[in-house]
């Protein structure tokens, strides 16, 4: 009996050993992971690009019905701070190619609509909801992550703000 | 390895801030005293002469005073410079070391990417398979085409191979002539020898043809 104990409790500590082990999600002040993805409009967008700029990350997925509303207002927040070095990239995490092509041409955006269809990226930011927006300062840290479905409101503003103040 | 390598590299940087916090507190501290110390030394030995208040010895010291300051920052930048070298030639070390160990060069297989002209092909991803297996697929953005189309050569992949016969396969995919969605393999097949493998992935267009033409090199 103990010895069968013995022999099963070395077997689980060799297969913790043997797992491979799972990248970490990107924590708040880390280096954004760099990634290139394909935009559904055609072309491909690096992030390491946009060093130097304001990047706001925005997570959606053509089955949240919230992603709607916040893709148009950060349209608006595009509009008002692409001046000032914002840049947004909007990251479909839907399994379906097709789907989030339809749906990026139903709803045109003032900036790039990209597919994360192996979710390399998604995994790599740690998404565990939609809306998910991350802010990627100036330097390329990770700087704000917020997981919620109330839009846009001020503080969001006050942040974006906050980074686009901050010289590089 | 690679992990405690880019340590030293993340440390790098903030031993280099402990470097010049510890200089900036060691030139700030000491030149008042000993600049004191003489004129509080010199003052009795010369006979007859008016007893230095406390307020002439300091009116006496303030342009000393401005002098080792001037001379003390010059130092401080020149020690700055100096650390600032030294880290710069320590990252360099460091790459230096993390490539020969990660891919020493009995090992070393590299494949490189260029391209002429352009025309009659936009390139958008290459995926490249050794031996079978996809090592890399790699999406190029068009600042990377344009510097790529300006002469550019990119390194795609570093790997290990053991020594004997391999195959690359790179397929490439794009936009083609009449903007027609285009993709296209090539495949070499090479002997890995001692030294290390450098490969060139070569995207050219063939104007008698209309068409681009993707060949790969082995630099020998």
């Amino acid at each position: 009996m103990i010895r069968c104990f013995g022999r099963s409790y070395l077997l689980v500590a060799l297969l913790a050993l043997v797992q491979p082990a799972v990248p970490a999600a990107t924590a708040v002040g880390e280096l954004a992971p760099d990634f290139a993805l394909p935009a559904a409009t055609g072309g491909n967008v690096r992030l390491s690009e946009h060093r130097g700029e304001v990047v706001l990350l925005a997570f959606w997925s053509s089955h949240c019905s919230v992603c709607t509303a916040q893709l148009s207002l950060l349209g608006d927040l595009q509009t008002t701070y692409r001046s000032a070095g914002l840049v947004t990239l909007a990251v479909s995490v839907d399994d379906d190619m097709h789907r989030a092509t339809r749906y990026a041409q139903a709803h045109p955006t003032r900036f790039p609509m990209l597919l994360d269809l192996r979710k390399g990226v998604s995994r790599a930011y740690g998404i565990e909801r939609l809306p998910t927006t991350v802010l990627i300062d100036r330097r390329g840290r990770v700087r704000f992550l917020q997981s919620d479905d109330h839009g846009i409101d001020n503080s969001y503003v006050a942040q974006v703000r906050e980074l686009l103040d901050d010289p590089l | 390895m690679r992990t405690a390598i880019r340590t030293w590299q993340r440390l790098a940087p903030v031993a280099l801030a402990l470097c010049l916090v510890t200089q900036w507190v060691r030139a700030a501290e000491p030149p008042a005293k000993p600049a004191a110390a003489p004129a509080a030394v010199a003052a009795p030995a010369t006979a007859g002469a008016p007893e230095a208040t406390p307020e002439a010895g300091a009116f006496a010291a303030a342009p000393a005073g401005d002098a080792t300051g001037e001379g003390g920052t010059r130092a401080l930048d020149e020690q700055i410079q100096d650390l600032k070298q030294q880290v710069v030639d320590l990252n360099k070390d460091l790459f230096v070391l993390e490539e020969e160990l990660l891919f020493p060069a009995n090992t070393q297989v590299a494949v490189f990417v260029s391209m002429d002209v352009g025309s009659f092909f936009g390139l958008d991803s290459v995926t490249l398979r050794v031996d079978n297996r996809e090592v890399i697929n790699y999406l190029y953005t068009p600042r990377e085409v344009a510097a790529l189309v300006k002469g550019g050569v990119q390194r795609l992949y570093v790997g290990n191979l053991k020594a004997g016969s391999h195959e690359l396969v790179a397929l490439f995919s794009g936009k083609g002539p009449n903007d027609r969605d285009y993709r296209r393999g090539a495949s070499i097949k090479f002997e890995k020898g001692v030294g290390a493998k450098y490969l060139e992935l070569k995207i050219s267009d063939k104007a008698r043809r209309q068409q681009p033409e993707f060949e790969i090199k082995d630099w020998e």
